[in-house]
C-alpha cells in the first residue's frame, strides 16, 4: 500500500478539554494525500492541540485522530513512524552538536546508520557546515531549520509544521517553502499552520479555519477565498462623472476612480452592462480579487459578529 | 538524487524497537560521559575524602562485631552510595535538562514507548552508577594496601554483581519518576535532600545495624537502602548485618515498585518544557 491512496490524517468529531476550558470542538476533516493542507485561524485557536493530538502528546477527550487509517491512540508506534513532527518552540539540545542530535533522532526511528539522508538533509537546509557545532551556539533559523531537518530525517509519509517560519527572516522562509515544495512534488503530504496567510494562499491545496476549537470552514482555498469574498471593480472614465453612481455595488471614489464591490463570480462586462456603460466610454479598469486573507478576517469577523455556530 | 533519499510513498512501517532502544541509552551516555569529569571523577574525590577521614582518621578508634577493619566495612557502603546517587542523578538530570531545553517531548513523538525509555535510561544511570563504584572499589582496594597491607578479595563475587544492579536501576528508575513528576527544580532538589540522602545515610554506610539502639533498629529495617548496603558488603566482604536472601528478595521486590512507578511516570508524567 502506498500513501498515494489513503487519507494522511482523518480527523472525526475530535474533542480536546482541558479542565473546564475545550480547546477542541468537535473537528473533524481529513486530508488528501500528497496536498498541502493549512490550518489557519488566531492564536488559541486549537491548532497546536490539534497537531499535539496527532502526535499524542495530548490525549483526546473523545473522537478520534488516525494517520494513514491507523489510530493514534491504538497504535502510536506506527503513527509516528509515519509522520514528521516540526514543533513551534526552538529546541536547545544543551550537550550536543547538530550531527549528533540527528544521529540519535535517527536512531529513535531505528535508524542507526543513515549518513547519507542526514548529510543531505543538512546540506538542503544549509546546515551541513554547522554540523559540529552546539545547538546552543545556532541562530533562531538555524535552529528552525535542525527542528525540520530531524522532521524528516525518517522519510515521514506526512509531515507537520507548526508555525515552521515563526521568527525567521525571508531567506528562512524562502528556502523552507521551495524545500518543501520539492517535498510534495515527491508525495508527501504536509499539514502546515502559519501565521503567514499569504504563504498558505501560495502553498495550500486546501485550508481549514479554526476558531476558539471549532472548525469555521474547510475547502479548496480559491473556491473559499472565491465564496467568502468579494471583488472590488475600479472604472475611471474619460469623462469624469460629476456625481456618484446610485448603484447598489458602489462602494467609495478614489480620486477619479469609481470602485465597486461586486460578487467573484461577477465579471468587469456584466457590471458595465448593469451600468449602461460602453468600453469606449471607459479609461481604465483594475480589477481587484479577495485574498485568503479577506476570507479569513470573513470568517473570523462573522464569527465575532454573530457569536454563532458555523 | 540518490534513490535513497527519494520520498517514498511505500506505507509499510518497520519497527527496529532494539534499534530504537540503543539509540536512546547512546544518547543517556553520549550526555554523562561529555562531562566525565564532573559525573565519575568527582564522586572519586568524595570517595577519597571519606576514606581518608572515617576509615584512616576515625575508624582507628571504631570497633565492629564484624572481622574486618572499619576501613573495609567503609568500602562496600561508599560503593553502593556511588552507584545510587549517580544512578538517580543521570536519570533526573537527563529529564529536568530536556524539560529545560525543551528536547524531552522528542522522546513522545518518536516511536519508543515508555517500557523502551525506562529501560534505556535506567540502564544508562546504572552504567554510570557501576563506573563510580568500581572507581571507589579501587581506591578503597589502594586504601587497605596502604592502610591495612592487604587488598581487599571479593568474597561472592554474584553477590556483589547482584545487589550493585539492582541497586543502580532501582535509583536510576526513582529519578525518572521524581523528575517526571517534579513540577519545579526545587521540588527535585527537595526529594534529594530530604528523602534519598537520609535513606542512603541511615542505610548503614558509615555504621553496622548491631550498633543501633532496638528502636531505631527495627525503623531501620523499613529502608530499602539498607538491604542494599548490606547485600554489596556481603558480595565484597562476605558479611552482613541481615540475612542475604532476606536482602535479595527486599530488593527484587523494590525494584518491581519502582518499575511499575518508571512506567506510570512516563505515561502521564509531564513531557513539556518548563
Amino acid at each position: 500500500m502506498t500513501s498515494q491512496n489513503l487519507a494522511p490524517i482523518k480527523i472525526d468529531a475530535l474533542v480536546k478539554d482541558y479542565g473546564s476550558l475545550r480547546a477542541v470542538d468537535n473537528v473533524s476533516f481529513e486530508m488528501k494525500p500528497g496536498e498541502i493542507f493549512g490550518l489557519l485561524g488566531p492564536n488559541g485557536a486549537g491548532k497546536t492541540t490539534l497537531i499535539s493530538t496527532i502526535m499524542t502528546l495530548e490525549e483526546p477527550t473523545s473522537g478520534s485522530v488516525q494517520v494513514f487509517g491507523h489510530d493514534v491512540t491504538k497504535e502510536p508506534q506506527i503513527t509516528k513512524t509515519l509522520t514528521g513532527f516540526v514543533p513551534q518552540e526552538l529546541i536547545h539540545h544543551g550537550y550536543f552538536d547538530v550531527e549528533e542530535i540527528m544521529n540519535f533522532h535517527s536512531g529513535y526511528f531505528g535508524l542507526r546508520k543513515n549518513k547519507e539522508r542526514i548529510d543531505w538533509l543538512l546540506q538542503k537546509l544549509s546546515l551541513y557546515e554547522h554540523r559540529k557545532k552546539k545547538v546552543k551556539a545556532l541562530s533562531g533559523g538555524m535552529k528552525r531549520r535542525l527542528l525540520i531537518a530531524k522532521a524528516l530525517v525518517h522519510d515521514p509519509k506526512v509531515l507537520l509544521l507548526d508555525e515552521p517560519t515563526a521568527g525567521g527572516d525571508i531567506e528562512l522562509r524562502e528556502q523552507l517553502w521551495t524545500f518543501v515544495e520539492e517535498l510534495k512534488s515527491q508525495g508527501l503530504s504536509i499539514l502546515l499552520t502559519t501565521h503567514y496567510i499569504e504563504e498558505a494562499e501560495q502553498l495550500c491545496a486546501r485550508v481549514g479555519i479554526l476558531q476558539k476549537g471549532k472548525l469555521r470552514r474547510v475547502g479548496p482555498t480559491r473556491e473559499l477565498v472565491k465564496e467568502l469574498t468579494k471583488r472590488e471593480i475600479g472604472i475611471r472614465l474619460k469623462q469624469e462623472p460629476t456625481s456618484d453612481p446610485t448603484h447598489p455595488m458602489f462602494l467609495r471614489r478614489v480620486g477619479s476612480e469609481l470602485i465597486f464591490e461586486t460578487p467573484s463570480t461577477m465579471g468587469a462586462g456584466d457590471l458595465l452592462d448593469q451600468l449602461n456603460l460602453d468600453l469606449k466610454q471607459v479609461a481604465d479598469l483594475n480589477i481587484r480579487e479577495g485574498s485568503l486573507e479577506d476570507a479569513l478576517r470573513r470568517v473570523l469577523g462573522d464569527k465575532v459578529a454573530t457569536g454563532g455556530a458555523v | 538524487m540518490n534513490d535513497a533519499l527519494k520520498h517514498s510513498t511505500d506505507l509499510n512501517v518497520q519497527l527496529r524497537p532494539w534499534d530504537s532502544f540503543m539509540a536512546l541509552y547512546q544518547r543517556e551516555m553520549a550526555r554523562f560521559m561529555k562531562v566525565i569529569f564532573q559525573t565519575v571523577f568527582t564522586p572519586l574525590i568524595n570517595s577519597v575524602l571519606y576514606l581518608m577521614i572515617f576509615g584512616v582518621s576515625l575508624g582507628k578508634s571504631i570497633t565492629l562485631d564484624h572481622p574486618v577493619s572499619y576501613l573495609a566495612f567503609l568500602i562496600p557502603g561508599l560503593m553502593m552510595m556511588g552507584v545510587l546517587n549517580n544512578a538517580f542523578q543521570n536519570s533526573s538530570s537527563s529529564i529536568i535538562s530536556g524539560k529545560f531545553s525543551g528536547d524531552l517531548e522528542d522522546l513522545k513523538v518518536v516511536p519508543l514507548t515508555s517500557t523502551m525509555i525506562l529501560w534505556a535510561m535506567s540502564i544508562a544511570g546504572l552504567t554510570r552508577g557501576l563506573m563510580v563504584g568500581l572507581v571507589t572499589l579501587f581506591v578503597g582496594e589502594a586504601f587497605s594496601y596502604v592502610v591495612d597491607g592487604q587488598l581487599i578479595a571479593i568474597a561472592q563475587p554474584l553477590w556483589l554483581l547482584l545487589f550493585l544492579v539492582i541497586g543502580g536501576l532501582m535509583f536510576s528508575m526513582l529519578g525518572v519518576v521524581v523528575a517526571f513528576f517534579a513540577r519545579t527544580m526545587d521540588q527535585l532538589s527537595a526529594v534529594s535532600s530530604f528523602v534519598l540522602v537520609p535513606l542512603i545515610y541511615l542505610g548503614g554506610v558509615f555504621f553496622s545495624m548491631n550498633g543501633l539502639h532496638p528502636f531505631w533498629r527495627t525503623v531501620s529495617r523499613f529502608n530499602p537502602v539498607l538491604y542494599l548496603i548490606n547485600g554489596v558488603r556481603y558480595g565484597l566482604l562476605g558479611i552482613a548485618d541481615v540475612n542475604i536472601w532476606t536482602a535479595s528478595v527486599v530488593s527484587v521486590v523494590f525494584l518491581g515498585v519502582f518499575y511499575i512507578l518508571g512506567l506510570r511516570a512516563l505515561k502521564v508524567g509531564d513531557y513539556q518544557r518548563w
